[in-house]
């Protein structure tokens, strides 16, 4: 059973990692980014062939493949996201999707269609109560709540969070006093990508990489941004683990209905929580 | 209507008669979308369960109850209508993205008992055939046959459709597209209007589900995946949205370009996604829009030379 607790809060970080940044493009820009997927999987590729070049160290890949994804956000951002800004919902669904397929078919062309095995960089367990515990997983955990703490301080302290968060709650109130808002979303868009980058490498060695990654993850981090709150930050990190939960528990009992008790409970959420719908 | 067929028919020969048939089924499927989608302004991303619904039902129909063909379509027609009935009753409420990701959840349930809860019955990813029989003339077996009544079935969509988008009704669904409110203040019920919307649309998918049934003779999961469901909003997209001709030209069109590229290229996807962006930036339209702007510039220089020589 801990051992399962264990899975469920090492998925629930990881879908926090990949939801922050959907949360807050869907929050502040309508937009509904399948192409965060993309982001996430070439992170990985850009990871894996890091990783021999610089001598095998994890953390200085992992470092590596966040700011190699930094150009990529910012052409996406800059050339398609931009121009989607008060757009109706479906095209920016379907622009986002037209670019996840170009990225996946340039991934699948550079790195081929294979799965690329990741392994485990710390190989160690602990063993507590006659349970081992990877302490990998561990770390995943504890960076999920520190990102979260760090996340906090940056949005209630920096300019520049305070300004997202006041363009969260009246996009037009912020540009009316004469700021830029663009340009804080796309730092903000930028930022998302990279811990999107974070949350794949940190999973990698758990699954595997191949270009399809970053679909299934895709739809499950709907249901996290749905379930928590669209915009709503410490709302994404609880359901990022409450979704977690049920997925590792549901898993642990009938492991092909793990994904679909996730839709089940958003459909719950959707249909009871009367917010999303028309009065 | 004529036209149609006579387009439809000279498409045939380019695109050998098994092709043709088999995207004028999906031509179907993209009209239901459109219902919904293109009038009513209701993007949803479950659509395939009702595919899959009619796929299934009928299938399952003809191997347990009976093998007639039209039967099965008709208790097929009904598996979707009840599905969307239920759901419907729960999904009309909500709007934009609150809707296109419940469809989308439903859709994974949907999929996930098909393909894993119900396997004794579904035999899952597998697949299993129909047991549909031939009847009468009616024999899928033979080409001209199913392409003859395919046809047939796509002039009935196309002519349901057409009436009542046309009608009353497809007015205050259209209005509904524009501004719910207003809709509601003038004193319509708008909810039993998105419902039978919703009803009718996925009854017109289950009806194209069950063709593919009765046309291809097996069937899988592969039609009930949610993420199939891009293929028919990108199809409605293509043609021009809330257009049943557009309906049509997208589907073909998106058909005859998947099945191109794909025997040639390997990685075609690509292509697709940068026509999307193409679309999505230049020509919101679609085919259809783009048709109506190039005919109006046409008429326009030609009144324009008219004028001159005058």
């Amino acid at each position: 059973m801990i051992q399962t607790l264990l899975y469920g809060t090492t998925i629930g970080a990881i879908l926090y990692f990949f939801s922050i940044g959907l949360s807050i493009t869907f929050g502040t820009m309508k937009i509904i980014n399948f192409a965060h997927s993309m982001v996430y999987t070439l992170g990985v590729y850009f990871f894996i062939t890091m990783l021999p070049v610089l001598g095998g160290i994890f953390p200085a890949a992992l470092a590596f493949a966040m700011v190699m994804v930094v150009p990529v956000a910012y052409v996406m951002e800059r050339f398609v996201i931009r121009r989607l800004y008060g757009e109706s919902l479906d095209y920016a669904m379907i622009a986002t999707y037209a670019m996840l397929l170009i990225g996946t078919d340039v991934i699948k062309w550079i790195w081929g269609n294979t799965p690329l095995p990741v392994t485990d960089p710390l190989g160690t367990a602990v063993t507590v109560l006659d349970v081992s515990i990877p302490v990998y997983r561990v770390i995943i955990v504890a960076s999920a709540v520190v990102l979260f703490i760090a996340l906090n301080i940056f949005f209630k302290k920096h300019i520049i969070g305070k300004i997202i968060i006041a363009a969260l709650d009246d996009n037009e109130g912020v540009r009316c006093l004469g700021l830029n808002v663009d340009r804080y979303f796309s730092i903000v868009f930028i930022l998302g990508s990279i811990l999107a980058v974070l949350g794949g490498v940190l999973y990698a060695p758990i699954s595997a990489a191949e270009p399809y990654m970053g679909h299934d993850i895709l739809l499950i981090a709907f249901a996290v941004v749905i379930v928590g709150g669209m915009g709503n930050l410490t709302g994404t990190f609880i359901s990022g683990f409450v979704l977690g939960m049920v997925i590792a528990v549901t898993g642990r009992y009938y492991s092909q209905a793990a994904d679909t008790m996730v839709f089940v409970v958003m459909a719950a959420v959707l249909i009871f929580r009367r917010s999303g719908s028309e009065t | 209507m004529a036209i149609i067929a006579g387009v439809l028919l000279a498409l045939t020969p380019i695109l050998a008669i098994h092709r043709t048939t088999e995207f004028m089924i999906f031509c179907i499927f993209v009209m239901s979308f459109d219902l919904l989608y293109g009038y009513m302004g209701r993007l949803s991303f479950g659509q395939m369960l009702y595919l899959g619904t009619g796929v299934y039902v009928s299938t399952l129909f003809s191997l347990h109850i009976s093998p007639n063909p039209i039967l099965s379509m008709l208790a097929g027609i009904a598996g979707g209508a009840i599905v969307a009935g239920i759901l419907g009753l729960i999904v009309v409420r909500l709007s934009d993205a609150p809707f296109a990701l419940t469809n989308l959840a439903f859709n994974q349930v949907g999929f996930f008992l098909i393909g894993s809860a119900f396997q004794t019955v579904t035999h899952g990813e597998d697949g299993i055939s129909s047991g549909v029989e031939p009847w009468g003339f009616l024999d899928f077996a033979n080409e001209y046959v199913a392409w003859g009544f395919v046809l047939a079935c796509l002039l009935f969509t196309f002519f349901v459709l057409k009436t009542l988008t046309s009608s009353p009704y497809g007015i205050i669904i259209r209005s509904i597209k524009e501004n719910e409110v207003r809709v509601k203040f003038l004193g319509y019920n708008t909810y039993f209007y998105k419902w039978v919307t919703f009803v009718i649309s996925g009854s017109l998918a289950a009806l194209a589900g069950t063709l593919y049934t009765l046309y291809i003779g097996f069937v899988s999961p592969v039609f009930i995946h949610p993420l199939s469901n891009v293929e028919v909003i990108f199809a409605t997209l293509i043609g021009g949205a809330g257009n049943l001709y557009g309906a049509l030209a997208g589907g073909m069109f998106f058909m005859v370009l998947r099945d191109s590229l794909s025997t040639h290229i390997p990685q075609w996807e690509w292509i697709l996604g940068l026509l999307l962006l193409i679309v999505v930036f230049y020509l919101r339209g679609g085919i259809t829009g783009f048709i109506k702007t190039l005919s109006g510039t046409i008429a326009q220089k030609m009144a324009q030379r008219k004028t001159g020589e005058a």
